[in-house]
């Protein structure tokens, strides 16, 4: 079969069935997504902040949150007056188009 | 089975196994002398753990600065050719200086050679997963490069993860991203083999009293170490149990080191001083922070590591003589260690925001079993065994096989750059005998 540079993902799938582990964890990742980036345009949270809004734990909520701020859709903002926890909030660079 | 005739034959002087500091330097030095290397990296990178520390002990010297330009040396050096994603799947001694190797290198679906390291790909990628490389604190995607200072800096697809969505390929510039790649299997002809395949590090949910993976803040030395280096998973140190930042941090030595019980009753002779580095490092990045050290004993032997000790009871760090018992979370994420004081006498508690778990060093005992037809010979502790440890430390019980690094027992640094320097000064006479 020829394959088309660029177009090489249509080949494989013929050969190669995605788990479906694979499909659900991608459904998972766009709601909690959704739902942190739904969360922060109504105003910056920390991680407990957020947890709370989602009801996930603060460790589910930590580790989806860090992984926004690598992906660059969330951006670090202030401490509280505890100095314990850091707000967070929407990237403000307009990579975010979700 | 006999090695297949279709593979494609290579021909290299040596087979140096596993790209970390130790195999690095090996290759390194025999490349100089003139001999054709091939060096074979079953991860993404070369550089193996040291690529991954924040800075080392006990200089302070940042780790990526050292690691960064030695790498490059490896990579661009014309004797040495690497493959990563790569194993030895066995090693066959056909004579003296004769070996053949089958190495199988598994596809990354991206043609290193084209890539740019844009990552175009990965911002295209919808699939988020944890990010092995970042010692799970993080996600990352399924088409990722493994991280920035990687070397190849290049991406590669998780095929495991990937949904065939074709995104990545579409926002990839150069069209390197290849789907149609295989597994691929090389007969490789060598003369003499090197093996530096490293370290395991203990996995300390096998001592459950200590509540790694049921209480988040408790976390892993190698995972405290991400936390701290220039490529860090957050923003600062802050707890994966919640994001708070700590102010009150314990560790406990000899996690899996010394303890016949978890199956490892030598020490692991790198975790006291790495983790008074740690804690030198801590109180830089969080100047408020109580930093507590629960120790047997400081194992300080080497050159600058007892003024690097005192140095760090200078800045403040507590050394309390005690063994752990148990740890336990509390509601708002605290940990509660319980101890024996050793010079009390008595049992006592102590709540922390955060717990680092010293996890000591285990053999990587795979590679012995690649060998078909000699056995390579491991040692009681199941490291390769150093047959004439005096005279020719990195000889093994097959002739024309050598060791480097952590491969034959833990050491840090220095010491695997000096055990492969050896590694390289045996090969070579070992191979300047062939041509008397
Ligand atoms: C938390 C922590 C902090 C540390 N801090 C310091 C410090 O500050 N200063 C210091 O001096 N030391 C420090 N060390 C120790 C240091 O990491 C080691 O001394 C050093 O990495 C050993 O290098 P190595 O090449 O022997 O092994 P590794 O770094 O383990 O490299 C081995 C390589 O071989 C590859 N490999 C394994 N098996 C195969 C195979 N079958 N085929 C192909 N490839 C294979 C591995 O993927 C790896 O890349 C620290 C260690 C830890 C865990
Ligand atoms: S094809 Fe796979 S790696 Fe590429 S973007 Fe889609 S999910 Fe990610
Ligand atoms: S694979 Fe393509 S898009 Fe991804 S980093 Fe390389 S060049 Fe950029």
């Amino acid at each position: 079969m020829e394959v088309e540079k660029g177009k090489t993902a249509k080949y494989l799938k013929e050969k190669h069935i995605v788990p479906k582990k694979v499909t659900e964890q991608l459904k998972q990742f766009n709601r909690t997504k959704k739902s942190i980036l739904n969360a922060l345009k109504e105003g910056d949270k920390t991680v407990p902040q957020l947890a709370e809004t989602l009801n996930l734990s603060t460790h589910e909520m930590m580790f989806q949150l860090m992984s926004l701020l690598k992906y660059g859709l969330v951006e670090t903002g202030e401490m509280d007056d505890m100095d314990e926890y850091f707000y967070y909030k929407i990237k403000s660079d307009g990579k975010n188009k979700s | 089975m006999s090695i297949q005739k279709q593979m494609k034959t290579l021909e290299y002087d040596v087979l140096v196994v596993g790209a970390g500091i130790a195999g690095g330097e090996s290759a390194l030095n025999l490349a100089d002398l003139g001999y054709k290397v091939l060096l074979l990296e079953k991860e993404l990178s070369i550089g193996g753990k040291m690529i991954l520390l924040s800075k080392v002990f006990p200089t302070l010297d940042c780790a990526a600065c050292i690691t960064t330009p030695k790498v490059s040396e490896i990579a661009r050096h014309p004797n040495i050719t690497i493959f990563t994603g790569a194993e030895p799947q066995k090693i066959l001694k056909k004579g003296s200086h004769r070996f053949e190797a089958v190495v199988l290198q598994k596809p990354r679906y991206v043609h290193v050679a084209d890539c740019t390291g844009c990552q175009l790909c990965e911002e295209a990628c919808p699939v988020s997963v944890t990010d092995e490389y970042q010692y799970g604190l993080v996600g990352r995607k399924a088409a990722y490069i493994p991280f920035s200072i990687a070397s190849p800096r290049a991406a590669a697809i998780d095929i495991d993860n990937c949904t065939l969505c074709g995104a990545c390929e579409r926002a990839c510039p150069t069209k390197c991203i290849d789907f149609t790649q295989t597994p691929e299997e090389f007969l490789v002809k060598i003369k003499s083999v090197v093996i530096a395949t490293g370290f395991e590090l203990f996995d300390p949910l096998k001592i459950p009293r200590y509540g790694y993976g049921k209480y988040k803040n408790v976390i892993t030395s190698m995972q405290m170490e991400r936390e701290l280096a220039p490529t860090r998973p957050f923003n600062t140190v802050l707890r994966p149990g919640d994001g708070k930042m700590p102010d009150n941090i314990a560790y406990v030595l000899c996690t899996g080191s010394r303890d016949k019980s978890v199956g490892n009753p030598i020490c692991s002779q790198i975790c006291c001083m790495y983790s008074i580095k740690q804690a030198q490092l801590l109180m830089g990045a969080l100047p408020m922070a109580d930093i507590t050290i629960y120790y047997l004993h400081i194992r300080a032997f080497g050159k600058g590591f007892n003024e690097f000790y005192v140095q760090a009871q200078d800045m403040g760090v507590e050394f309390i003589k005690g063994k752990v018992g148990k740890i336990t979370g509390k509601e708002n994420g605290n940990l509660v260690v319980r101890y024996e004081d050793i010079k009390a006498g008595t049992v006592k508690e102590a709540e922390h925001d955060m717990v680092v778990l010293s996890v000591g060093v285990l053999p990587n005992q795979g590679i012995s079993g690649v060998f078909e037809n000699e056995e390579l010979q491991l040692d009681p502790f199941h490291f390769v065994n150093q047959v004439d440890l005096m005279a020719s430390p990195a000889k093994t019980s097959i002739e024309g096989v050598f060791v480097a690094g952590t491969a034959s027992g833990p050491m840090d640094i220095p010491d695997s750059i000096l055990s492969g320097g050896a590694a390289s000064a045996e090969t070579t006479s070992y191979l300047r005998k062939e041509s008397l």
